[in-house]
Formats: structure tokens, C-alpha cells, sequence
């Protein structure tokens, strides 16, 4: 299998503190990768390094060969949801998508409408997003990320809001991305989730990022 | 074509956080109020003398005066108090765009947020002399009277009789408009960049600074650095009206054609190139800049 991600010993410091110490790490094409570790151990930070969010202050990442960066600022091809996703108040879900798809133009109102319903959400629902409870809002921002059918998904807590059905909803679905040999990085604070998705497992602690199995 | 797409849907998205923002709300609504304070006096004075005014009249005489200018610039600070516009809602725009399309969008919003605001006060000031005014493009009775007599300076309406003589009032307007949205738009441009580089707090430092120089920069000031004698006086006046970008805000303080101060076509291009140059310096900063979004660190 192929290396689509590639993390280079990379550092990340914010004033004093060093979030992320010389992390290294591959992740392989068509696998779900888990990354478990208490709050504020850098999980996010490490994302939304991958992301391009954050630069690192030493190292590199690589996605799809790209250093991210340098090569591009954000990686193509990406899907991401950073915990809460945060989407316009006073807009239906539907309408919200329709917007973000408008930028890079690969969904259009069917994919949209498809992938709505592929989440466990009406399509139809003219409620705006202010009124969605948290699941509802966790639902939709995985819809956006997969709503470009994008090959890498970085999913960081997307369980979180989620009732019991919500998240066996959402497990089954990203068990079903795997399948259709997708690559996905998943942090959860879940054990169990980790346990029953992952084909990777990494702890980070402290700013240190180290393979479980 | 794409990318201007999603500059303005970034631009956008900006202008569609604004619904029930109560800071937006808050921040239209003291403006309300300092241009219903600083047209009181021109309107009372119409009323007192039982005479009419241009519907524009109160904007030019407001605005044609610094600290009016300044005054408004820095409530306009309370609009862009959340640069660089981070929210959870951003991760999902960024990671469809680049940098460069989104600091883009980010300078088409606060120039587009600086335009609405600035048509919004003048609304509000034409709003407030409507019962006393008429819409023909000349000067009124009351402007004879402020600008003619010594009543103008009794009252400290800016009224001056080089507007009056050397323009119409819609004509003064536009200037008057462009000249503020210029010198708004270079402070927001400060204040973004200084948000980029240096953080939040260092943004609002920015505005203050600049407010500041030009409120200290006075032809005294210059008269004392450069030793001037009185009779020298205009040469300080002149140096003031090129240094400092509030003057180059104030309509009065422009060459109407017999005197060395400057032109507003060179007062535009002045405040177009600093914008320029500020969109560039936002560029190179948003290339090492770290987005944080409330509520997703871990």
C-alpha cells in the first residue's frame, strides 16, 4: 500500500509550550488510522498541521506527495471535519452545502442531496442550522466532507453529539469508506470506536506520537 | 473565474455572519447616534434661522472636519473588532481554497464593510435634515449664512467658503465619500495586517496609533520641529496637509488650485496605493499564519 500521508519530524510550539515533539508518521492508502489520546495531547494540532492550518515549525508533511505548505497551501482531495463543524445559523443544511460546494464545484444539488441522506438527515428540512441539535450538526459536517468524494478524510471527534444510533449510524458509514478504499484519520476519545473501526492505532501523548498497533 | 468565485463567496460568508450579530447591530446603531449628535447642531441652526439646506449638506459639513472623520473611522474598528474573521465555519472554506483566495476575500469584505458603513452614515445625516431639506444640487440659504458670516466658526460648522465656491454639494459629497472610505480603508488595512503578523490585540494597537498620529500631527507641531517663523506658518499647513492621512482626509485641506497642499485625485491615488500595499503585506503575512478557530484545539 502507498504512503498518502507522510508526517517528517515535525515540531510545533505555541510560545513556551511544544505541542508536537519531532512526530513521524506514515499513513497508509485505503486504511482507517486511529489516533487516541487525552485532551489536549495535540491530536488536533497534528490534524490541523496535515491540514495546512497550522505550520509546522520544523519538519514537513506530505499528502499525496505534496509537501502541504509549500507545494499547496491546503491538501486537494481532503475531506475534514475539526470537531464542531461551525455552519451559517439562518441557512437550511442543505443550503449551507450547497454554498461550500459552490466553491470548488465537483458536488452539485444531487451529490448534495444524496449525501444528506447518506448521514441520516431529511434533505427536505427546511429548518435552519441554528435550530439542529449537535448530532444533527456532527451529521451535516461529515456530509461536507464526503460530499466532494474526496480520497483522504480527517475526521477529528466525529462522534461527538452523536446518540447510541447516531454513532452506529456513523461507524457503519465510515466502515463503508474503507471499502471504497478511501483513507481516513480518526481521533476519538472513544476506545471503543478506535477498537472497532481502526486498522491503525496510534497514541499521541504529550506531544509525542506513538504506534499502538 | 473560479477563484473570484470564491473570493467573493468568502466575502460573502463574512456579510452573512452579520444577521442578528448584535455587534454589527450595536455598531450601526452608535452610528446612529453620532450622526444624529453631529448633525444636531447644523439642523438647529436651519431651524433657528427658518431656513432651508441641501440634503447633503449635513454630510459635507460634518465630515468635512477631522475629528468628525476620525470619530467615525474609529467606530468602524467595533465592526472589524473579530479580525481576521476566524470562525468554525472557516476550516471548511479554507480547505476548498488556498491562502491567497482567502486574505483576498478577507480585503474585499472589510472594503466592502467600510463602503456599506460609510453609505450608512451618510443615509443617517441626510436622514436627520430631511424636514429641512431639499434635494437640488445647490448650496442653501443656510450654507450662505455658515459659510458667508462669521456664524460658521460661532457654531464650529466647517462651512467654508472655498467648498462653496469651488464645488457643488453633490460633487462635494462624492469627494468627501471617497476621501473617507480611503482613509477607513487604509486603517483597516493597518489593522489586518497588524492582526496577521503580530495578533488580535496588536490590530487594535494599530488603529489607535494611526488614530493618534493624526490627531497630534498639527502644523504647530511642525512649525516647532522645523523652527518655522510665523510668517512660515503655510509651510507647516502644507507639510501637514501631505503627511498626515487625516488631512488627507478632510475635503478643506486639498489644493482647489492656489496653494501647494494636495489635490484629491493625488489624495485618492495616495490611499489606493496604501491599500495596495497593505493587501500585499496581508498576503506575505497570511503565507506564516496560524489559523485558530474557537473551540476546536486539543
Amino acid at each position: 500500500m502507498e504512503n498518502v500521508i507522510e508526517v517528517e519530524s515535525v515540531c510545533k510550539s505555541f510560545g513556551d509550550e511544544q505541542v508536537l515533539k519531532s512526530v513521524t508518521h506514515t499513513f497508509e492508502e485505503g486504511k482507517i488510522h486511529g489516533i487516541v489520546g487525552n485532551n489536549g495531547s495535540g491530536k488536533t494540532v497534528l490534524m490541523k498541521c496535515i491540514c495546512g492550518f497550522l505550520r509546522p515549525d520544523s519538519g514537513r508533511i506530505l499528502v499525496n506527495h505534496e509537501e502541504v505548505g509549500r507545494d499547496r497551501d491546503f491538501p486537494e482531495d481532503i475531506g475534514i471535519i475539526i470537531e464542531t463543524p461551525g455552519f451559517l445559523p439562518h441557512l437550511s443544511g442543505f443550503q449551507n452545502l450547497k454554498l461550500l460546494a459552490s466553491l470548488r464545484r465537483i458536488a452539485n444539488n444531487h451529490t448534495i442531496y444524496d449525501v444528506i441522506k447518506l448521514v441520516g438527515l431529511d434533505p427536505d428540512m427546511r429548518k435552519p442550522v441554528g435550530k439542529y441539535s449537535l448530532g444533527m450538526r456532527q451529521r451535516l459536517g461529515l456530509a461536507q466532507a464526503l460530499m466532494e468524494n474526496p480520497s483522504i478524510l480527517i475526521l477529528d471527534e466525529p462522534f461527538n453529539g452523536l446518540d447510541k444510533y447516531g454513532v452506529l449510524h456513523i461507524r457503519n458509514l465510515i466502515k463503508g469508506l474503507r471499502e471504497q478504499g478511501k483513507t481516513v484519520i480518526l481521533a476519538s476519545h472513544n476506545q471503543v470506536d478506535i477498537d472497532e473501526l481502526c486498522d491503525t492505532v496510534c497514541e499521541m501523548d504529550a506531544g509525542n506520537l506513538t504506534v499502538v498497533r | 473565474m473560479k477563484k473570484l468565485h470564491q473570493i467573493f463567496s468568502i466575502a460573502g460568508y463574512n456579510f452573512r455572519l452579520w444577521r442578528k450579530n448584535p455587534r454589527i447591530i450595536v455598531t450601526f446603531a452608535l452610528a446612529f447616534v453620532m450622526c444624529f449628535l453631529l448633525s444636531d447642531k447644523a439642523v438647529c441652526f436651519a431651524i433657528d434661522h427658518n431656513t432651508t439646506m441641501q440634503i447633503v449638506e449635513v454630510f459635507i459639513w460634518n465630515f468635512g472636519d477631522s475629528n468628525s472623520i476620525l470619530l467615525s473611522s474609529v467606530l468602524l474598528v467595533m465592526l472589524f473588532a473579530d479580525m481576521p474573521f476566524l470562525s468554525s465555519g472557516t476550516p471548511l472554506y479554507l480547505v476548498r481554497t488556498s491562502r491567497r483566495v482567502w486574505i483576498t476575500g478577507q480585503v474585499v469584505y472589510t472594503l466592502a464593510a467600510t463602503f456599506v458603513y460609510l453609505v450608512f452614515v451618510l443615509i443617517c445625516t441626510a436622514f436627520f435634515s430631511m424636514q429641512q431639506s431639499f434635494v437640488g444640487n445647490m448650496w442653501s440659504p443656510t450654507a450662505a449664512i455658515l459659510g458667508y458670516t462669521n456664524a460658521g466658526e460661532r457654531v464650529a460648522i466647517p462651512a467654508l467658503v472655498k467648498t462653496l465656491e469651488m464645488s457643488w454639494p453633490y460633487q462635494s459629497m462624492v469627494s468627501i465619500f471617497f476621501l473617507m472610505l480611503g482613509y477607513t480603508s487604509v486603517m483597516v488595512m493597518i489593522m489586518l495586517v497588524c492582526n496577521l503578523r503580530f495578533g488580535q490585540a496588536a490590530g487594535v494597537v494599530s488603529v489607535l496609533v494611526f488614530s493618534v498620529y493624526g490627531i497630534l500631527l498639527k502644523p504647530d507641531t511642525i512649525q516647532t520641529i522645523l523652527r518655522l517663523p510665523d510668517e512660515a506658518y503655510y509651510i507647516a499647513n502644507v507639510t501637514i496637509g501631505w503627511v498626515s492621512p487625516l488631512n488627507q482626509a478632510t475635503y478643506h485641506m486639498h489644493n482647489f488650485g492656489y496653494d501647494k497642499l494636495p489635490r484629491l485625485w493625488q489624495s485618492y491615488c495616495i490611499f489606493g496605493a496604501l491599500v495596495i500595499l497593505g493587501y500585499i503585506a496581508a498576503l506575505q503575512a497570511a503565507k506564516r499564519y496560524n489559523f485558530s478557530f474557537a473551540g476546536t484545539e486539543g
